[in-house]
């Protein structure tokens, strides 16, 4: 009800955005492209605040709503043994009531005054959104001052909701057998750095978060210093800073958060996890250890990605799906972070699908682009695919302030959305090539096998629910 | 993964998104007359509208904010037409317009696509095929092309068939391995609808795909894709005149369909308790949905129907969602919606829980619509669901492929922009009388209720029983309808 939790998200083209070019004339549609989008953001105003809170406000009065986004740079990568899922499951308890909007009061007053909200948790993030008519500004400001500030911790509340994160686990992980696969791969991927938790919370941490945990982490996490606000839609930047000096401001910032200093080590060799389920049809998943969100090479890896496994035509699809027919669908997927994180590249099988022929498939595809690159035809389309997906993520209200909090996020700077056109026009095949070289090398990827199995007597996580 | 719906999302398809209000003419919308609203509401653009000689009708809104042409294509028929043993022939056919049309094959017409990053998707609907694509405006030419190759020249290839056949078969088998919420709708409707064209599995199910030829593809082509049957409308950045010329020399001769359009008959609200439990035996959760029998798209309540939903089933703060999330932490998520069509469709109630808690779930979500049937909603409710319906509606049409899909389907129901643009008006002067009488005629009586409920058979088997008679079936049925006896 869906705040979700993006175990791992499909989101790729909107963190690394943009994208350029024309089939025709590349150089000239990419430089009009590139006017337009600069055009595009001219409005965007930005301003910090005395308590570290940094605003972002992108007026655009086409329709009379407001998309409201806010980031907080804390997710499971924040989470050690003990505590995983804990970023999620506090994504939840901040609407469960604080001071002036008691328990279920926040939900009330807001969708009473026509917004609609939520709110999801990833690695690296929580984010909080909320859609409502501008007639509703004033309120959304108090209500969200108003947890910020004085969230309430009911212990009752507290486990009813764990009650809710456990059947959110069980739809997303326990009862679907790609989340159930992509657990395991990442677990098995990481074996230092806290990507390797799943952002949901492994069942037992689910079972034992304590109020302590979830009040340290308020007091550090959720301070205005580690937050970056958003809003789009029909303001004026004016009318949006008077609101934050109101509500917003008064609210003091904290120590900055203890950074997190695991890096991965280099891999050493391939490693591989087999995940035995009632299934019908096999499943495939390659993870690759990838780049982190400000890598120099994000533009290249986002057009690689696209060649390989963005839509019918892409790479992938023609060998595994139309010619050799073995699978069903062929993705690839990256979401950059602030740490080196996963390339994904998988392919559903159909029932009685041979697991062993699609990887090594996969794995020659992955190999071939590495050593020969792509054609200019190739390179062409990414950028317009790509270029595409960024008009189509800045036609809404809440596609910019997806856009524009990602890439403040992600980037360093807002500013860099609109510079992404050209970024991509810099990208050369060669630049390509290379990127596909450096990420997808067999010694360090983990292979996914999901096999169908017979039902277990009691399968460990029903046992768990037992006892509760 | 694919995270799973967001409450926005769902509310999309929950609250006739597409639905919504107006004094349309034909048929009416109750109240006939409404005063302007006080709170801000969205209209749909002027459009231009073209009937061409064949009968294709085509609306047209220039929109120049962004560079995009976007358009919404609907051809009547859809798997209504699928003949009796052949579901899933429409969804076929569907996917196979996209294999290879004109003068390119299968690949050639997937490359030119991507190749200018456009996008082209079919979709296959009970009552409607419908055809969504969005390019650059300087691509717009290379758009017709595409989209009355496939309309007039697809070229069905036997090869392509045998392959997209086997895909979508395999696709259906794979699902039931995945999140059982993609497919419970399907049980349902099988279940429900059983013996109606509405109980039919638009995608097709592991037993019917596998007997469709090539011949029931070009028959169905030939007695429904035809010209009449079709609503184009696009929205962007174009001159409308002169896309307007295109369109009719590209479509001109497009023939008209063979046979006549599927008839529904009327669909009816069924009688007392039944269940249907399929078992999928590693299952952790239960999945259930609980309804009957309600309304059509163009019902004349539809506005004060729409508030109903809302307050019961359609947003978080709904009495579902309420008691058996936020009060007692069962669930994830519960929620209800309606499923308007030309007929009345379904209404459900939809959520799930953890195995050992399905009755005490499933008990809640009766004693709550049992209450809500019998004592209605107060005065402050009814101020927030309208609030809500109203602040929630704008970005419902804020892109160019919103405006051409709402466009298409207004027309496809027979209404028109009333429907958008005096919804806002129309929400404002329903009152709690009237959403109270709707109540009572919409959703039905708690006695008379169809269940289906996906989860490990061995351990609900007797809790399922109170709720009615019980049909078992495995998930690995290749129908979704339990074997007639």
């Amino acid at each position: 009800m869906f705040r979700q939790t993006l175990l791992w998200t499909s989101c790729a083209a909107l963190l690394v955005a943009p994208a350029a070019g024309a089939q025709a004339q590349p150089k000239a549609a990419t430089k009009a492209a590139a006017t337009a989008s600069s055009k595009l953001g001219a409005k965007v105003e930005s301003r910090t605040f005395k308590n570290g809170l940094k605003v972002i406000v992108w007026p655009d009065h086409d329709i009379p709503n407001v998309a409201l986004y806010n980031w907080f740079r804390v997710g499971s990568r924040n989470e050690y043994p003990g505590i995983t899922g804990l970023s999620h499951f506090f994504e939840h308890m901040m609407f469960n009531g604080a001071k002036k909007f008691g328990a279920g009061e926040f939900d009330r007053v807001m969708e009473a005054n026509g917004g609609s909200n939520n709110a999801f948790t990833s690695e690296d993030v929580t984010v909080y959104m909320d859609w409502f008519p501008r007639s509703a500004l004033d309120v959304i400001f108090q209500l969200e001052a108003d947890r910020l500030q004085f969230l309430s911790f009911d212990p009752k509340v507290i486990e009813s909701e764990r009650g809710v994160v456990y059947s959110e686990r069980r739809s997303s992980v326990d009862n679907n057998n790609m989340g159930s696969l992509a657990e395991q791969v990442q677990a098995t991927a990481f074996v230092a750095h806290p990507y390797q938790f799943p952002v949901i919370g492994w069942p037992s941490d689910i079972e034992s978060w304590r109020m302590e945990d979830l009040q340290r982490y308020f007091k550090t996490y959720y301070a205005p210093n580690n937050a970056t606000l958003v809003v789009v839609g029909a303001v004026t930047p004016a009318e949006v800073f008077a609101l934050v000096e109101k509500y917003l401001e008064p609210i003091p910032s904290q120590p900055a958060p203890e950074p997190v200093r695991t890096q991965e080590p280099v891999q050493q060799g391939e490693r591989r996890v087999v995940v035995k389920k009632v299934s019908q049809s096999p499943l495939l998943q390659l993870a690759y250890h990838g780049i982190s969100a400000n890598d120099a090479d994000a533009e290249a890896l986002t057009l690689l990605l696209s060649v390989l496994g963005e839509g019918d035509s892409s790479r992938l699809h023609r060998r595994l799906v139309e010619e050799e027919r073995v699978a069903l669908r062929a993705t690839t997927m990256y979401s950059g972070g602030f740490d080196p994180s996963l390339v994904w590249v998988t392919a559903d099988l159909p029932p009685g699908g041979d697991l062993a022929r699609v990887e090594a498939l996969l794995t020659e595809e992955l190999a071939r682009v590495a050593k020969d690159g792509i054609t200019d035809a190739e390179l062409t389309k990414a950028r317009n695919i790509t270029l595409a997906d960024f008009w189509r993520s800045l036609e809404t209200n809440n596609g910019r302030g997806y856009a524009l909090g990602a890439t403040e996020t992600f980037r360093g700077d807002f500013r860099k959305l609109f510079d992404a056109p050209a970024r991509y026009e810099r990208v050369t095949r060669e630049d390509v090539r290379r990127v596909a070289a450096r990420i997808f090398a067999t010694e360090r990827r983990t292979v996914g096998w999901l096999v169908p199995g017979e039902a277990p007597a009691a399968t460990p996580a029903a046992h768990k629910e037992a006892t509760r | 993964m694919i995270a799973p719906p967001t409450w926005k999302t769902v509310l999309a398809a929950v609250l006739f998104s597409s639905a919504s209000a107006s004094a349309a003419e034909q048929p009416a919308l109750k109240p006939a007359t409404v005063k302007p609203s006080g709170r801000q509401g969205v209209t749909l653009p002027k459009a231009t509208t073209l009937t061409l000689k064949n009968g294709a009708k085509l609306i047209l809104v220039e929109r120049r904010d962004v560079p995009l042409v976007s358009f919404s294509a609907w051809l009547r028929g859809g798997a209504l037409a699928d003949p009796a043993g052949k579901e899933g022939l429409s969804a076929l056919t569907g996917e196979l317009l996209q294999k290879g049309a004109g003068a390119r094959d299968a690949r050639q017409f997937a490359e030119a696509v991507d190749g200018v990053g456009g996008r082209l998707e079919v979709h296959s609907g009970l009552e409607a095929l419908t055809i969504a694509g969005q390019f650059m405006s300087k691509d717009s030419a290379l758009m017709v092309e595409l989209l009355s190759d496939m309309l007039l020249r697809p070229r069905f290839t036997q090869e392509e068939l045998e392959k997209t056949r086997a895909r979508m078969t395999s696709e259906i088998t794979a699902a039931k391995d995945g999140d059982p919420r993609a497919l419970v709708g399907t049980y349902f409707d099988a279940f429900h609808f059983a013996g109606h064209p509405y109980g039919t599995a638009v995608d097709g199910t592991e037993a019917s795909l596998p007997g469709i030829g090539r011949e029931d593809v070009l028959a169905y082509t030939k007695n429904q894709l035809g010209a009449d049957r079709l609503i184009l409308s696009v929205v962007g950045d174009f001159d409308a005149k002169a896309l307007g010329a295109k369109l009719q020399k590209a479509l001109g001769d497009m023939p008209k369909a063979a046979s006549p359009a599927p008839q529904v008959a009327a669909t009816t609200v069924s009688k007392g308790r039944r269940v249907l439990l399929v078992d999928k035996p590693d299952a952790t959760q239960t999945y259930f949905l609980i309804g009957n029998t309600s309304i059509a798209r163009n019902d004349p309540d539809r506005v004060a129907a729409n508030l109903a939903g809302t307050v019961l089933g359609g947003r978080f703060t709904s009495l579902l969602n309420t008691e058996l999330r936020v009060k007692s932490g069962l669930t994830y998520g519960a929620r209800s919606y309606f499923s308007p069509e030309s007929q009345p469709g379904a209404f459900v109630i939809s959520s799930f829980t953890q195995t050992e808690k399905t009755d005490k779930a499933i008990d809640m979500a009766l004693e709550v619509y049992a209450r809500y049937r019998q004592t209605g909603l107060d005065d402050a409710t009814l101020e927030s669901a309208k609030a809500y319906v109203l602040g929630q509606f704008p970005p419902r049409l804020e892109t160019g492929q919103q405006v051409a899909d709402k466009l298409s389907e207004l027309a496809f129901y027979g209404l028109d922009s009333r429907d958008v643009d005096g919804f806002a008006a129309a929400v404002d002067a329903t009152t709690r009388q009237a959403v109270g009488t709707v109540i009572q005629r919409v959703l039905p009586p708690s006695e008379d209720l169809t269940f289906v409920l996906i989860g490990k058979a061995s351990a609900i088997r007797e809790m399922a029983r109170k709720y009615g008679t019980v049909t078992e079936m495995k998930i690995s049925d290749k129908r979704f309808a339990p074997a007639q006896r």
